[in-house]
């Protein structure tokens, strides 16, 4: 299996130590390259979603769960996602394909199918919880595909518009 | 239980109705059960295991899929009132709170209105009526144009005139606006007509009414608003200020008591100005009269919010004052019983909104399952939620999820407090903004208290950003967690099970293998 944070690219496999007491990690690769972590370990507290974490001989409390394929780790003050993958699986399929944060509905549709779009252009609002929401080029392009038109319900993760180079 | 409080009221009753959700109906429905109330709660089928709904004595559900059908259906909800006996209607704030024709309904209906008269909503309520209602009694406003934007007609050419006149950058507002929803702002004449144009359909999507109006953006100003309590007999107060500049397009983030801001000749004027204000709508109850403090210490009148404030508890904390009790109490006709001088302030109050909204996608909403929700506890620490552990977050309503509020001695101890009550907010399942929470309460802005109510839209994000998460432990705990079973453990009496290959321990397990 591997491993991946939000919003990178990078693929981690964990090579571990242990089950019954305490899991320690005996190797880290990010994109098929060993990196050097400090001695980590892990163990669960016997409550649920409680872990001690030992960093470098440092110990510390965390929280962990798990929803679907992403882990939820709160350590340090601060909540974080690792994201976990079958081997193999492909990255973020479709790139340059605009995906909708949200379910909602479409407001107004800006982009057409042909035309070039800046960075950063407004290409369609999405309104949800009775806000509106505008939907933003990631990068310059021409439109290859507009999926939505005005009054459109979208489901989240819909592929709203689609941008070639 | 009897209500000793309640045994001189010349208009007393014994049963509340919360016509709300959330953490509102969750903090007046405790207040009921307090005062020795009973109390009601009313629902959608989607909140029909809310806490809410758990909290009070009995609860009606509003049959309907849309919010118009439900929590905005005053019709129903005098009903269930009715159905149950309820004799007195606690609006909380959004939904039917500001509606003077619900408060009318209620009143007819033989029910108890715990708010201001129909009368006093509509007056502020409207912000032209309301702005004429301030120039007229003497407390100062914000410079601007009123225009009448007729519905219907070309709206756009006597809007780009008056626009012209009251100069840009400026506001567009929608008269039946609130909560930053039908507001916006306009920095060149370009862009006019597709913000007047966003304007009005938020304004119609979320109140039912899409007239607008424009004024004057001030630049550099803070939000700062006060506290009034008003009762039937004459008896008006104010109790001091709340500081709100902290905003997000004009949604409040953290809010404070007392305001850095104010000194106490301020305080004391625009307390006067509040309490001007309120008596001249003949107020009854609990109200916010909202200013505009500018950088050279002027105040104008923004509006008056004619209910509960979602940052009431602030100035709970700092006053000693339970506002919700107070507000059954003028209910119940009886005299505010406390003079602006027995008002006193003490220490320091912060309260910081806790959104399912994630600030790396442009704040946009979260949904998901609050797999883990742990709110911190402890001296001077007060949580106000609507939701608990195992709840789903939907898009359905508000994207608050609870208001953690502290107090202490200053504001330097009330800002550590927060922070260190922040960092140990356990919100596991659905992104939050407790970590954007914590990084404006870092910022050196925040911490001089030298903010304006741009700050948050103005400043660039990268400063109010975290550290840079370590990655590779993450992974390392991610990989663990899995290996130990860690989501397995959480079905109650289950030991950790690895149903799958190997042995427990077995190094070479995980290696090379893909798991169902």
């Amino acid at each position: 299996m591997e491993w991946s944070v939000p919003d990178r690219q990078e693929r981690y496999k964990a090579s571990l130590q242990g089950g019954e007491g305490p899991v320690s990690i005996t190797s880290l690769t990010r994109d098929g390259t060993e990196v050097s972590i400090p001695e980590t370990s892990v163990e669960a507290e016997g409550k649920p979603s409680r872990v001690t974490v030992t960093v470098g001989g440092e110990a510390k409390l965390a929280h962990v769960t798990r929803t679907g394929d992403t882990w939820w780790i709160h350590m340090d003050g601060r909540a974080h996602e690792v994201l976990f993958h079958e081997q193999g699986s492909k990255a973020s399929a479709n790139e340059g394909s605009l995906k909708a944060p949200m379910p909602g509905t479409v407001l107004q549709v800006m982009a057409k199918e042909g035309q070039r779009v800046r960075e950063g252009q407004h290409l369609m609002t999405l309104e949800a919880m009775k806000m509106e929401h505008k939907i933003l080029a990631p990068k310059p392009g021409g439109i290859t595909k507009v999926h939505f038109s005005e009054g459109d319900r979208v489901d989240m993760g819909s592929s709203l518009v689609e941008i070639g180079d | 239980m009897s209500l000793e409080w309640m045994s001189d009221a010349p208009s007393p009753f014994s049963k509340v109705l919360v016509a709300n959700r959330g953490e509102i109906a969750v903090r007046v429905l405790q207040a009921a059960k307090e005062a020795g109330l009973s109390c009601v709660a009313v629902f959608s089928e989607s909140d029909s295991s809310s806490l809410h709904v758990e909290t009070a004595d009995e609860a009606v559900l509003l049959e309907g899929d849309t919010l118009e059908m439900t929590y905005l259906n005053g019709g129903s909800i005098i009903e269930a009132a009715r159905s149950t006996g309820a004799d007195a209607i606690h609006p909380g704030y959004g939904f039917l709170s500001e509606r003077s024709d619900f408060a009318s309904a209620v009143e007819a209906a033989g029910i108890r209105w715990i708010g201001p008269s129909a009368h006093a909503i509509e007056t502020m309520g409207d912000k032209i009526s309301a702005r004429s209602l301030m120039i007229e009694s003497g407390v100062p406003v914000i410079p601007g144009e009123q225009v009448p934007v007729e519905e219907g007609a070309d709206h756009l050419g006597a809007l780009a005139s008056a626009a012209a006149k009251v100069g840009y950058p400026l506001l567009i507002k929608a008269s039946a606006g609130g909560g930053g929803k039908g507001m916006r702002s306009v920095s060149v004449p370009k862009n006019l007509r597709s913000e007047f144009e966003a304007a009005a359909r938020e304004a119609s999507a979320a109140f039912g009414d899409g007239t607008v109006y424009i004024e004057r953006l001030l630049k550099r100003a803070r939000h700062v608003e006060i506290q009034v309590l008003c009762d039937s007999h004459g008896g008006a107060i104010h109790l001091n200020e709340r500081d709100c500049s902290l905003q997000r397009r004009y949604q409040k983030v953290i809010e404070e008591a007392p305001s850095p801001a104010v000194s106490p000749g301020t305080r004391d004027a625009m307390g006067h100005a509040a309490v001007t204000a309120a008596r001249s709508v003949g107020y009854v109850g609990a109200g916010t009269v909202e200013f505009l403090l500018a950088s050279n210490g002027e105040f104008f009148f923004l509006e008056m919010n004619t209910r509960i404030q979602v940052e009431h508890p602030v100035t709970e904390m700092t006053t000693g004052i339970d506002l919700v009790q107070k507000q059954f109490e003028v209910a119940a006709g009886l005299p505010l019983g406390i003079s602006q001088q027995e008002v006193s302030q003490n220490g320091h109050s912060i309260e910081a909104r806790v959104y399912a909204e994630d600030p790396s996608r442009g704040f946009l909403p979260s949904v998901g399952e609050l797999a883990v929700w742990r709110p911190p506890s402890g001296p001077g620490i007060r949580v106000d939620s609507g939701v608990r552990e195992g709840d789903s977050v939907t898009i359905e309503f508000d994207p608050m999820l609870a208001k953690l509020i502290v107090h202490a001695p200053d504001r330097r101890s009330a800002i550590r407090r927060l922070d260190n009550a922040l960092s140990s907010f356990v919100v596991l399942g659905v992104r939050t903004n407790i970590d954007f929470l914590r990084n404006s309460l870092s910022h050196d802005a925040f911490q001089g208290g030298s903010i304006d109510t741009d700050f948050l839209d103005s400043t660039d994000p990268s400063e109010l950003s975290g550290p840079e998460p370590d990655h590779h432990t993450l992974v390392a705990v991610a990989a663990a967690a899995q290996r130990l079973g860690i989501d397995r453990q959480q079905v109650a009496g289950t030991e950790s099970v690895d149903d799958h290959t190997g042995h427990q321990g077995d190094p070479f397990r995980t290696l090379g293998r893909t798991f169902p």
